[in-house]
């Protein structure tokens, strides 16, 4: 839902929240948050500035995303809204948010989209396409080992019966690799692994179990 | 040419300004779209471009790749036509490497790179017309280029020449005042905390007058910081105008 009012109005609440904000030291004036487009109550939306604008000391607020802490204050560190969330009884999270996101990265624990490209006994290779339902502007590259491919049996997984070049995988990154490596992932959980898969003759391939994938028109 | 004086005796420079009076700063973010961040400053006759990728995967080498942090990879270059006489070789000169690596330096100091690991972030920064303060206009493009491109920083950069003549401190110097040969102080701070990013100095000055120097470059620096606070201000309502928010 959005509000529109007059832009010069806007602007005028924009300038006058901002002069109050810089030398009021209490965070949680609900009165402030009254004169602004709210989304629901307990968020604030306003303009804030980037790179080092104190927004509040440690004590008032807890830090979210695009802040950072020094000093025992929080400093914004990006251009857009600031954002407060009351979360009940613990101190409001603030955070400062863009219209449009920045890169985000994969990161350990995250469920990642990606597409096999290359094969080995050993491991096989992806590229990794989504982090979570974000789709990546650039593909960073992935690395399945053979003993992460399923929980079971892992010393009898053969990476040419488990994955084709140009499978659709959901694995989870299981670490940032080091110098040499690429992201580690694994498939060795129930919701993990190929989800959408081509046959040689080109056939969507429709998954029986956990384990086995074949072609819609073949008999197992 | 005779009578030829960085600073006349009622107080006037070269070009009309007075010892401690910025070149007109104009700027404007977001030029480029297929760019993550872009922008384009003026500083008097002094044009510059930046432009920003990121983070994304280390490309080239794979041993760049640091495993807590991005590496930040800046180039610099002129362009051809940005000098009085046809430049001869743009960038991969001296020059070019050294500046490159200057600006590395100094946005590895402001971005917080901690949040990318094993990313790289990509700088590029070209000349277009280049009018004294090189260093300077690439610093404060590249600034507004990557709070463009979203990338959190610690603080604006902003960067500023200073010159010293006749006891007087000269801020903001154009090519005439810099090739006169006299000092030429570059400084690239953090405003809001006082931080210094890069500090660089050509040609000799005595130690008695470092202090006012850096002073005086220090004030430029702060009267640069806020003009780039006004264009992204101004952008960021023209953003939300135009997305409704």
């Amino acid at each position: 839902m959005s509000v529109s009012l007059p832009l010069s109005v806007c602007l005028v609440m924009i300038v006058v929240v901002l002069s109050t904000l810089v030398e009021s030291s209490d965070c949680k004036s609900l009165d402030i948050c009254e004169k602004f487009k709210c989304f629901s109550p307990c968020v604030c939306i306003h303009l804030s500035l980037p790179a080092g604008d104190r927004l509040c000391s440690t004590e008032d607020c807890m830090p979210g995303t695009g802040v950072y802490l020094r000093h025992g204050y929080i400093y914004s560190s990006l251009a857009g809204y600031v954002l407060r969330k009351n979360e009940g009884e613990e101190l409001p999270v603030i955070s400062v948010v863009r219209e449009t996101e920045a890169q985000l990265l994969p990161d350990v624990g995250a469920i990642v989209t990606c597409k096999v490209t290359c094969i080995n006994p050993r491991f096989a290779k992806v590229h990794i396409l989504y982090v979570g339902s974000t789709p990546l502007k650039d593909r960073f590259r992935g690395t399945i080992r053979k003993e992460d491919v399923r929980a079971t049996e892992k010393d009898r997984v053969e990476t040419y019966k488990s994955f084709r070049p140009g499978d659709i995988v959901l694995a989870k990154v299981i670490s940032l690799g080091d110098v040499q490596s690429n992201y580690l992932l694994t498939t060795a959980e129930n919701e993990l692994g190929v989800v959408v898969a081509h046959s040689e003759a080109g056939a969507q391939m429709v998954s029986i179990s956990s384990i086995f994938l074949f072609p819609s028109s073949q008999e197992p | 040419m005779a009578g030829l004086e960085l600073l006349s005796d009622q107080g006037y420079r070269l070009d009309g300004r007075k010892a401690a009076e910025l070149r007109k700063v104009q700027a404007r973010m977001g030029v480029f779209a297929q760019a993550d961040g872009s922008a384009y400053i003026e500083q008097g006759n002094t044009k510059a471009l930046a432009v920003v990728y990121g983070p994304h995967e280390v490309r080239g080498s794979r041993s760049k790749t640091l495993h807590d942090r991005a590496v930040i990879n800046c180039q610099y270059s002129m362009a051809t036509f940005s000098t009085a006489e046809r430049k001869r070789r743009p960038h991969g000169d001296r020059k070019s490497t050294e500046m490159s690596l200057h600006l590395k330096q100094t946005f590895e100091a402001a971005v917080l790179t901690n949040l990318y690991p094993r990313s790289q972030i990509d700088i590029y920064v070209k000349i277009l017309q280049s009018d004294g303060g090189n260093y300077s206009a690439c610093v404060n493009a590249a600034t507004l280029a990557v709070v463009d491109a979203g990338i959190p920083m610690r603080d604006y950069v902003c960067a500023c020449t200073a010159g010293f003549v006749d006891e007087t401190p000269l801020a903001d110097l154009c090519h005439a005042e810099e090739s006169g040969g006299g000092t030429s102080l570059a400084l690239a701070l953090l405003p809001r905390g006082g931080h210094i990013a890069l500090l660089q100095m050509d040609a000799r000055l005595h130690q008695d007058h470092l202090e006012t120097l850096m002073e005086a470059a220090m004030t430029a620096c702060k009267g640069v910081s806020k003009v780039l606070d006004e264009v992204v201000r101004q952008h960021l309502q023209e953003v939300s105008a135009l997305t409704g928010e």
